[in-house]
């Protein structure tokens, strides 16, 4: 009996010593395309033992410059402060991309605002429009929802709606974190107006589109494509370039058909 | 084995040293920067270099004064019943489950806060959105209404039966046999609890972020405790991922920190001298 007991333990801790953790860390725009990846990737590499965790982007970053985490995920471009502690270092490829969403609750959406323009959103992130009745909703308070500072989603949002990625939106009325956690706020809510990436709308939780020169655009990876979007971005990974053969390879197969059959299928567009 | 007691006491001391030493030298840059008049400026914004610290320091004395207003009254009163009015098996089935909800992870009280609390508060008082200071306050007050409860069920448990005895022969009823007799005996093991869990409502980070919105700005009016507002715990929570060590951001989030550590080792020295009080 003991010995078995023994053997089982052997036997755990071999897997254990051979197996290399990879761990990944950073945006939950990107988080649903490498985790997906990882379940695939490790089915014919159970060398690998990969672990996605969130964050946001720049949680992401700053793991890599760290050095906690062995691949970061990004849903932004990296700031100038980032860049030039990333310089030579670290290799940052493009994966996929997306649009970001201005996302509305579904009766924010029903009761007719399917379209605002740039300024229109700005000027109810500043606090300056707090009723849906102003842009051609029902005469109901807007719940204005930002983002962490260190969102990816948040960086590209205020650069194109604010005019800088860390402008201030003074007619906030709450702080939100990841996808997750903005997604379940706007589709509890009636009144609520926030950003997510194109991949997370749903029936309660709606995207408008966006006026630009008159011609309302919607969130679609169409117009992510041929540019007419302008609120979309690339989505990054960041890997060091001393990198372990095995993280090395991981990035290549999400850039590889097979990855980016996962994008697609997750609701992003694919760059190959 | 002496030794090996004398030992761990030492570890214990020198861990504390070690936290406090760790956070005022991380916290240094920042008071070195800004001084204390941080503490009562009233916007944080990272980006722009303003930090602010008075808004999540009410924030967390609301939440904690909420948290006290519910929990205490809730709390004794069950101790008593708990106590005075149950047979034995139905004591230790009561102290049972509490000990159960005390054992909860607090992640957990924040889902149900925000699935259940949220929309509740929401659609109670009209709000545009159930993410409060009240919200945090009333579940952080279910949070430690077992520490409360148990603390004051063994202070009135070990109140000396021939005290209970002398006032009943005095033919005093049990209204005024609680008031002058059960209650002041009990007083200081009460108290204990009451700054125990004071203690933990001031640092419980998780439930909270996930209810009070996270939203860096004053009550406005102060006492208005339905609107979205900021913590000390939701704010590290929230910003300390991406605060690059060393920079001034960590450094800010740091001293954050530092005036929680600081307000709870006041809790404890509270608890501790009254317990020495107690004693002699």
């Amino acid at each position: 009996m003991k010995y078995i007991f023994l053997l089982g333990l052997s036997l755990c801790l071999s897997n254990y010593a051979y197996a290399e953790r990879i761990n990944i860390v950073g945006s939950t725009t990107v988080l649903p395309i490498v985790s997906q990846a990882a379940a695939l990737y490790q089915q014919s590499h159970p060398d690998v033992q990969i672990t996605v965790s969130g964050g946001g982007s720049g949680v992401g970053i700053a793991s890599i410059i760290q050095g906690t985490s062995q691949i970061a995920m990004a849903s932004r471009e990296t700031t100038q402060e980032e860049q030039a502690q990333l310089k030579g270092k670290v290799e940052n490829i493009i994966i996929a991309a997306d649009a970001v969403a201005v996302a509305v609750s579904k009766a924010v959406f029903e009761s007719g605002v399917h379209a605002l323009s740039l300024a229109q959103i700005a000027d109810i992130y500043k606090g300056k429009i707090r009723n849906w009745k102003s842009v051609g909703g029902v005469d109901a308070k807007i719940l204005v929802i930002d983002k962490e500072a260190s969102r990816g989603t948040r960086h590209v949002f205020a650069q194109a709606v604010l005019g800088s990625s860390h402008a201030r939106a003074a007619g906030a009325s709450l702080i939100s974190g990841s996808n997750n956690e903005e997604q379940a706020i706007i589709s509890r809510s009636n009144q609520a107006i926030g950003m997510l990436s194109n991949a997370w709308l749903n029936d309660s939780v709606r995207g408008i589109d966006v006026l630009v020169k008159g011609q309302a655009i919607g969130p679609t990876l169409q117009h992510v494509r041929d540019g007419s979007y302008p609120i979309s971005r690339g989505l990054h990974i960041l890997i060091p370039i001393h990198a372990s053969q095995n993280a090395k390879d991981f990035v290549h197969f999400l850039s590889s058909k097979a990855g980016q059959n996962i994008v697609q299928q997750t609701g992003y567009l694919p760059v190959l | 084995m002496l030794k090996i007691i004398r030992f761990g006491y030492l570890i214990a001391l020198f861990s504390i040293a070690a936290l406090l030493w760790f956070l005022v030298v991380n916290t240094w840059p920042f008071w070195a920067e800004f001084g204390l008049s941080s503490l009562w400026l009233d916007e944080w914004f990272p980006y722009e270099s303003l930090y602010g610290l008075l808004p999540a320091l009410v924030g967390s004395a609301w939440v904690m004064m909420i948290a006290m207003f519910f929990a205490l009254p809730c709390g004794l009163a069950a101790a008593i019943v708990g106590s005075e009015l149950l047979s034995k098996p139905w004591q230790s089935t009561l102290r049972l489950s509490v000990e159960i909800l005390a054992g909860i992870p607090s992640v957990v009280y924040g889902l149900i806060g925000l699935w259940i609390l949220l929309p509740w508060l929401q659609n109670t008082f009209d709000l545009i959105t159930g993410h409060s200071l009240l919200a945090a306050g009333l579940l952080l007050a279910m949070m430690i209404l077992p520490t409360i409860m148990v603390m004051s069920l063994d202070a009135l448990r070990f109140v000396p039966q021939e005290q209970r005895e002398a006032a009943a022969s005095l033919g005093l009823d049990w209204n005024t046999r609680l008031i002058t007799v059960l209650l002041p005996q009990a007083w200081p093991g009460i108290r204990s609890g009451v700054l125990l869990a004071l203690g933990r409502a001031l640092g419980e980070t998780m439930a909270v972020m996930l209810v009070v919105g996270s939203l860096d700005k004053m009550p406005s009016p102060i006492y208005n405790i339905l609107e979205p507002a900021q913590t000390l715990t939701s704010r590290i929570g929230r910003e300390m991922g991406e605060a690059a060590f060393g920079s001034m951001h960590f450094s800010a989030l740091m001293a954050n920190g530092l005036i929680l550590a600081i307000i709870s080792m006041l809790l404890s020295f509270m608890v501790l001298r009254q317990r020495k009080a107690a004693q002699r």
